[in-house]
């Protein structure tokens, strides 16, 4: 059985490792590497609704009506849960019932679900001491930034921390410009970490929990142990803006699995075409020069993302498509679809998608499935923007076992 | 400059009103040498003047005036005839030529002349008057909003104003005051209880593109209509512009029909317009002034539009000279006249010195070429970090640019840097500044979340009424940082015990009132 | 009134005239500043020298008008990869190599415009080529190469052959296979007419092996050193030169090369670095496969004979920048897993270094070394006898800087085949 995942990203990547783990033929089409290292390197399940959610599987299964979690189901959530942390062990932690709350860059305090180990003792509670450490060249960690919103703020378990701040002076190269991929390559070595620790111990107080931004380490998974180990203190990174290093690493480990797997990856190029017929897609294309490469198969993913991929595209005239396969969408005839007021509502746009049966097949507006073969997951879907109820991951992955699952079932 | 004790009052940064808000255009003259020989005469004298006094507020892009499929080519000989008769340089140029220099401009143009229009940033212009006159004692006070004029016995004796940064009044003593306040001065004008001035707003949309499709001005060669104009500024190329006459020069909306005609009007200049990437728009309104009690004893040489109000005359009040009209490139003029006048109200003579002396007073320096801030940071990025990567503003320029003003919001140090006016339109800048202006001791916490999140409203004010193909997506990007990584929205509340921060660029109104495209 | 006749051609539109407009300077505005290409960028990680594409693409081209200011863009190496991994479609690299062409228009280093030649060095150096090699290889003469040329004394250069590819094929005994399949057309390369003829000869012989007719016109560069060195109009004219000997061979025939990056350069740098839009381009770029890509594509379809002799042995394979930005994937690694027995290990490094003739150049060469030098290290630990790879400047330098022999892909296919 062959099978074609469109997009990189973290829908696509695990729809391709279940796929391929189900003994499917897998090849991803994608054009960049995908947006994964765009992100903050966790797993997101439920993070508002509005209210904050400590337990976000409870708070799934209350979902109704067209959220995307209402169509794919909680059992696909969990089910999908439990596939990471299968996969990635060492990098991602966490319990279905229970959101870590985790310090972000700019000092607010922001649930997820599955973390990487580095972070989770950044899960404060009441009367902790904490210190935030900024390194002076790098320009995306704002230590002051950091502690002096985490100071003001009430936890969700109640209290406050004690949060202070310090600047070191740290540079890994000749500039004072240097990104946090640059430190995190820096602190693969251990010489370098070691370095970094006398750096930094100097400004510790005893019994703190040291707060540092997320350059610990991108290809070695122990290297942020190996510090907190010579600090002496418990350790917890922060994800920053991208370039995101704990992004970084959640896509080369996932990637690296579904090339152990057997998944052919074609990338670099976008599909921008596709054959069908009797109600079936039969190929589609990439726009390689000069004359395009066309790829077929007996199912397809479309994992190509949102609005940030291009998959949804508005254009100067305010016409809403699906960019791939013209597919019919959910939510594209809200009026209007933006509004001027940033803090005010979601701007329906960003939940406009793609509408799906619970086999996740995308479905035209009569409730029947567009293409035969063709299967949805990730950003495409509608009902959610995801980054401000803190969803995407969790749909994401959900949808991706949801469309793997249902094509090994019906093409086995 | 001629020796008066000055204060300048300014309910907002300097340049909000109109002037911040206008195309970037430097006139050659060129637009009027047919509709109104007699600006077009001052443009080109006035653009010569400020290129050499501002040069570094003052890019020398030069311009081109072409017939596009369509026109009346016969109209290109009516131009250069006008050109001609009102001393504004122009010379036609093979469309061969004009294609190589603007590969963009649309292969079907049937005629091309080349001008001397130039394209200004309008704050460095403002802010270069500004510290000139501060360099002579004036003071400038921003955000100062003018809340009564006092007159006694027929004349002005004293100004009220509320300093919207602190909420304090201030009274000043005044024998003159000159009304500049373009589409408000029939506001101010009745503080001092003056007649009412027929102020009539003409709003306009601008649209910033995210690149310089064109490195001229590329003007259409047919009489002035909307969005005619293609402007290169800084980083950016500028369309512009309609004319809808509005009531309330506060609330100025972005129509999307407004905006459709913007993107068709620069299909014609630009092929493939619509594809590219529109950037930011605004609007600003023109001070459009229509008064049939103008000053009789007119002896100033004043071109249609631009209008000096004499209260005396009109409304037995001394002490004040309303000015209107005009275009921003002839400001200096304007500046000249309303104060010659001023000092014949007072039965002085002291000559104007403006047109002769440098802004800086140290010397203008060069033109600004866009080149110049990417030629800067190859020379310092090994000394200083680049903050706003999309506009090349260094961490040091930030760090200098609030120490001149602590109290600035970002917006305000926006318009003297361009912070977050690059594509991603402060999606990655934003943080790094707020962290920066913290830790620089000017603000506190409280202030420091509060001027990013009124930088990403203010932003947003500008970006949906534009928002498409390539902008969505980064959006979504910003977004996915702002919300998703660093969850903004979830920041600690704002103490209520504070005093915000005045929000004059909320302009416009943040619901549609009709969307672009959808058909109902 | 003037004339209007004077309009430039759109055809004009080609060469250095192209260089920093239209197609490529439109795509900037497809950034949404991500940073992935940042992070993917073998020269940005490992020098601060070089800004990075996002700065050097799309980030300075809204400041670039007329004279070049920002020079450190000379330190891309236009390996590509930043083009390949954008998820958007800025065409980052292109816009490197534009703004590097103008920059270098009115100050090209003599250097650069000999190592564009390579064609005529082959020429050259083929009919003196055992003296070719004795001085290319002795370190006097080197350290004077290095003070007045500027190449480095190090650097990996192309070993001369005694005799051509052309010259072999003109001469062997012709083969007594009967073909059944039809014909190709071979596409050598300068390096595989003159230094490599081992490779062009097995890829021959392979294809012949399948039941192919092999035709080789004469043939000359594709110009993607000149191109590479910011010589636009010569690399434009060598390129369509190389387009009329291809075809002068027949219509519809399919081109066949073992040169991964001469591949790229007619499938699709000529057209998105230089703005070439020639027919005779499309028509050539449309025809010409990647070797491996052609023995993928006949093991797709069925028709690739898999009875390969195993081959107990584990070899490394490196995916050349030039043959991942072709958007085939990695054909290589799929063909010669068919192979019982062998175990090919994907290095998953970016690039070599070598980037055509960047890390030639003096003031680049350690730059090279230390893009490479993950590679090197890869290399050595998985076979020390032993390496694959696609592209012969990146062989060249793997072999020079890491010392394991390497060689073309489908040297491990002929010895499967029984050929060798």
């Amino acid at each position: 059985m062959r099978t074609i995942v469109i997009g990189a990203g973290l829908a696509g990547l695990v729809a391709a490792n279940r796929l391929a783990a189900g003994g499917a033929q897998v090849t991803l089409l994608s054009k960049g590497i995908g947006g994964l290292q765009l992100g903050q390197g966790t797993i997101d399940v439920l993070g508002y609704t509005p209210e904050r959610v400590t337990n976000p599987i409870r708070s799934v299964q209350a979902l109704t009506g067209t959220h995307p979690y209402a169509r794919i189901g909680a059992e696909r959530v969990l089910a999908g849960l439990a596939y990471l942390k299968e996969l990635l062990p060492d990098l991602l932690v966490g319990d279905p019932e229970a959101n870590y709350q985790l310090p972000t860059a700019v000092g607010a305090i922001r649930p997820t679900c599955l973390a990487q180990p580095s972070m989770v003792a950044g899960n404060l509670s009441s009367g902790e001491r904490v210190v935030i450490v900024g390194l002076r060249q790098l320009k995306d960690f704002h230590p002051q930034l950091v502690a002096a919103n985490l100071v003001r703020t009430d936890l969700p378990g109640g209290g406050r921390a004690k949060v202070r701040h310090v600047l070191v002076d740290f540079p890994v190269r000749e500039e004072v410009d240097s990104s946090a991929l640059t430190y995190a390559r820096a602190l693969d070595d251990a010489a370098t970490r070691e370095r970094f620790a006398r750096a930094v111990i100097a400004h510790l107080e005893t019994d703190e929990i040291v707060g540092l931004p997320a350059v610990l380490g991108v290809r070695d998974p122990q290297a942020w142990r190996h510090v907190a180990e010579k600090l002496g203190h418990p350790v917890f990174e922060i994800p920053l803006p991208p370039p995101s290093v704990p992004g970084i690493r959640l896509n080369e480990a996932l990637t690296a699995k579904a090339k152990a797997a057997g998944v052919r990856f074609v990338q670099g190029t976008r599909t921008v075409s596709f054959r069908a017929s009797g109600g079936k897609v039969d190929a589609v294309t990439i726009a390689v020069e000069p004359a395009g490469r066309e790829f077929t198969a007996d199912a397809f993913v479309l994992a190509a993302g949102g609005f940030e991929s291009g998959a949804l595209d508005m254009d100067s005239h305010g016409t809403v498509r699906e960019t791939l396969f013209g597919l019919p969408l959910e939510g594209a005839d809200a009026v209007p679809l933006l509004h001027g007021d940033y803090w005010g509502g979601e701007q329906p746009l960003f939940n406009v998608g793609v509408a799906v049966g619970k086999d996740l097949k995308p479905l035209d507006a009569s409730g029947a499935p567009v293409y035969a073969n063709l299967w949805a997951a990730g950003g495409i879907i509608a009902g959610s923007a995801g980054w401000a109820e803190k969803s995407g991951d969790g749909i994401a992955v959900a949808s991706a076992i949801g469309a793997a699952d249902s094509i090994l079932k019906e093409l086995a | 400059m001629r020796g008066y004790s000055t204060v300048l009052l300014e309910r907002a940064d300097l340049g909000q009103g109109t002037t911040g808000r206008f195309h970037g255009l430097l006139h050659s003259g060129g637009r009027y040498v047919v509709s109104d020989p007699l600006s077009a005469t001052e443009c080109a004298q006035e653009n010569a003047i400020l290129s050499r006094i501002q040069a570094g507020a003052i890019e020398t892009t030069g311009g081109y005036f072409v017939c596009c499929p369509g026109d009346d080519p016969a109209f290109a000989d009516k131009f250069l005839a006008g050109a001609a008769a009102t001393g504004v340089p122009a010379r036609e140029i093979s469309v061969g030529e004009a294609l190589r220099n603007e590969p963009r401009v649309n292969p079907g143009i049937t005629r091309a002349i080349e001008v001397q229009d130039g394209t200004v940033d309008g704050w460095q212009l403002v802010w270069g008057a500004a510290n000139s006159a501060r360099h002579y004692g004036a003071e400038i006070l921003t955000y100062h909003q003018v809340t009564k004029i006092d007159t006694a016995n027929g004349a002005v004796t004293a100004v009220h104003c509320t300093d919207l940064k602190s909420g304090e009044d201030v009274v000043i003593d005044t024998g003159f005051v000159l009304n500049c306040g373009g589409p408000w001065a029939g506001q101010i004008a009745a503080m001092a209880g003056a007649h009412p001035v027929d102020v009539i707003p003409g709003r306009g949309i601008m649209v910033a593109m995210n690149h310089r499709l064109v490195n001229r001005v590329v003007n259409r060669c047919i009489h002035p209509a909307d969005g005619d104009i293609l402007v290169p500024v800084h980083t950016v190329s500028i369309i512009g512009t309609t004319d809808v006459k509005v009531d309330d020069p506060d609330h100025l909306t972005i129509e999307p029909n407004e905006v459709q005609q913007m993107l068709d009007a620069g299909e014609v200049l630009v092929p493939g317009f619509r594809q590219s990437r529109a950037l930011h728009a605004w609007a600003g309104a023109r001070p459009l002034i229509k008064d049939n009690r103008v000053a009789a004893a007119d002896t100033r040489h004043m071109s249609r539009g631009m209008a000096v109000i004499d209260h005396t005359e009109r409304d037995g009040l001394d002490g004040m000279l309303t000015i209107g009209g005009g275009k921003l490139t002839t400001y200096r003029l304007m500046a000249e006249h309303i104060v010659d006048a001023m000092c014949d109200k007072l039965g002085e003579t002291r000559a104007c010195r403006t047109a002769e002396e440098d802004i800086p007073v140290t010397g203008a320096g060069k033109n600004y070429v866009v080149t110049h801030r990417l030629e800067e940071r190859e020379h310092d990025r090994f000394e200083d970090q680049i903050i706003c990567e999309c506009e090349l503003m260094s961490r040091g320029m930030f760090t200098r640019a609030l120490a001149e003003q602590p109290s600035g919001s970002f917006d305000d140090l926006r318009r003297q840097l361009r912070l977050g006016m690059g594509p991603c339109q402060g999606g990655f800048c934003s943080m790094r500044a707020t962290g920066i202006a913290l830790s620089s001791g000017h603000i506190d916490i409280e202030r420091a979340t509060a001027l990013l999140r009124l930088f990403l409203k203010n932003r947003w004010l500008g970006l949906w009424p534009i928002l498409y193909g390539d902008q969505v997506r980064q959006t979504a990007l910003d977004n996915w940082i702002f919300q998703g990584t660093l969850d903004v929205e979830h920041l600690p509340p704002a103490d209520p015990s504070v005093r915000p921060e005045p929000e004059v660029e909320k302009k416009a109104p943040v619901a549609a009132s009709a969307q672009a495209g959808v058909e109902s | 009134m003037t004339e209007v006749n004077d309009r430039p051609a759109t055809h004009d539109r080609t060469g250095l005239g192209f260089a920093g407009h239209e197609l490529s300077r439109a795509s900037l505005d497809a950034c949404v500043k991500c940073t992935i290409c940042e992070t993917m960028c073998p020269v940005s990680a490992v020098t601060p020298l070089f800004t990075g594409p996002k700065f050097v693409g799309p980030q300075a081209e809204r400041f670039r008008n007329g004279e070049s200011v920002d020079h450190s863009l000379d330190y891309c190496s236009s390996c590509g990869t930043c083009t390949l991994v954008c998820p958007q479609g800025v065409q980052i690299a292109e816009l490197n190599s534009q703004a590097r062409a103008v920059m270098k228009a009115d100050h090209m280093p003599l250097r650069d415009r000999l190592i564009g030649q390579t064609t005529l060095m082959g020429k050259v150096m083929t009919p003196v080529a055992p003296l070719a090699r004795w001085a290319l290889g002795n370190k006097a003469i080197r350290t004077v190469m290095e003070a007045t040329v500027k190449v480095h004394r190090d650097a990996p250069m192309p070993p001369a052959q005694s005799q051509s590819f052309e010259s072999w094929f003109a001469k062997r005994p012709k083969p007594t296979k009967v073909p059944t399949r039809g014909a190709l057309v071979f596409f050598h390369g300068c390096a595989g007419g003159y230094f490599e003829v081992e490779t062009s000869k097995k890829t021959v012989e392979v294809l012949e092996h399948l039941g192919y007719e092999v035709l080789v016109p004469r043939q000359g560069c594709c110009g993607l050193a000149q191109q590479s060195n910011g010589l636009f109009d010569g690399a434009t004219a060598s390129v369509l030169k190389l387009c009329d000997d291809l075809r002068s061979s027949g219509k519809d025939l399919t081109i066949i090369s073992s040169s991964g990056s001469c591949t790229g350069m007619l499938k699709h740098e000529a057209h998105e670095i230089m703005g070439v839009s020639d027919e005779r381009l499309k028509d050539v770029g449309t025809r010409i496969r990647d070797t491996m890509e052609f023995l993928l594509d006949l093991y797709d379809a069925g028709e690739l004979p898999t009875d390969f002799l195993p081959m107990p042995m584990t070899v490394p394979y490196h995916a050349p920048c030039q043959l991942k930005s072709q958007g085939i994937g990695k054909p290589a690694l799929e063909v010669l897993r068919l192979i019982p027995e062998l175990t090919v290990v994907d290095s998953e490094k970016v690039c070599c270094g070598i980037a055509g003739t960047y890390g030639l150049k003096k003031e680049k060469y350690d730059i090279a070394q230390a893009v490479g030098r993950p590679l090197f290290d890869m290399v050595k630990a998985t076979n020390p006898e032993l390496a694959l790879c696609d592209t012969e400047t990146c062989r060249w330098q793997i072999e020079q800087s890491s010392g394991v022999k390497t060689v073309h892909p489908i040297w491990m296919v002929h010895a499967a085949y029984g050929l060798g």
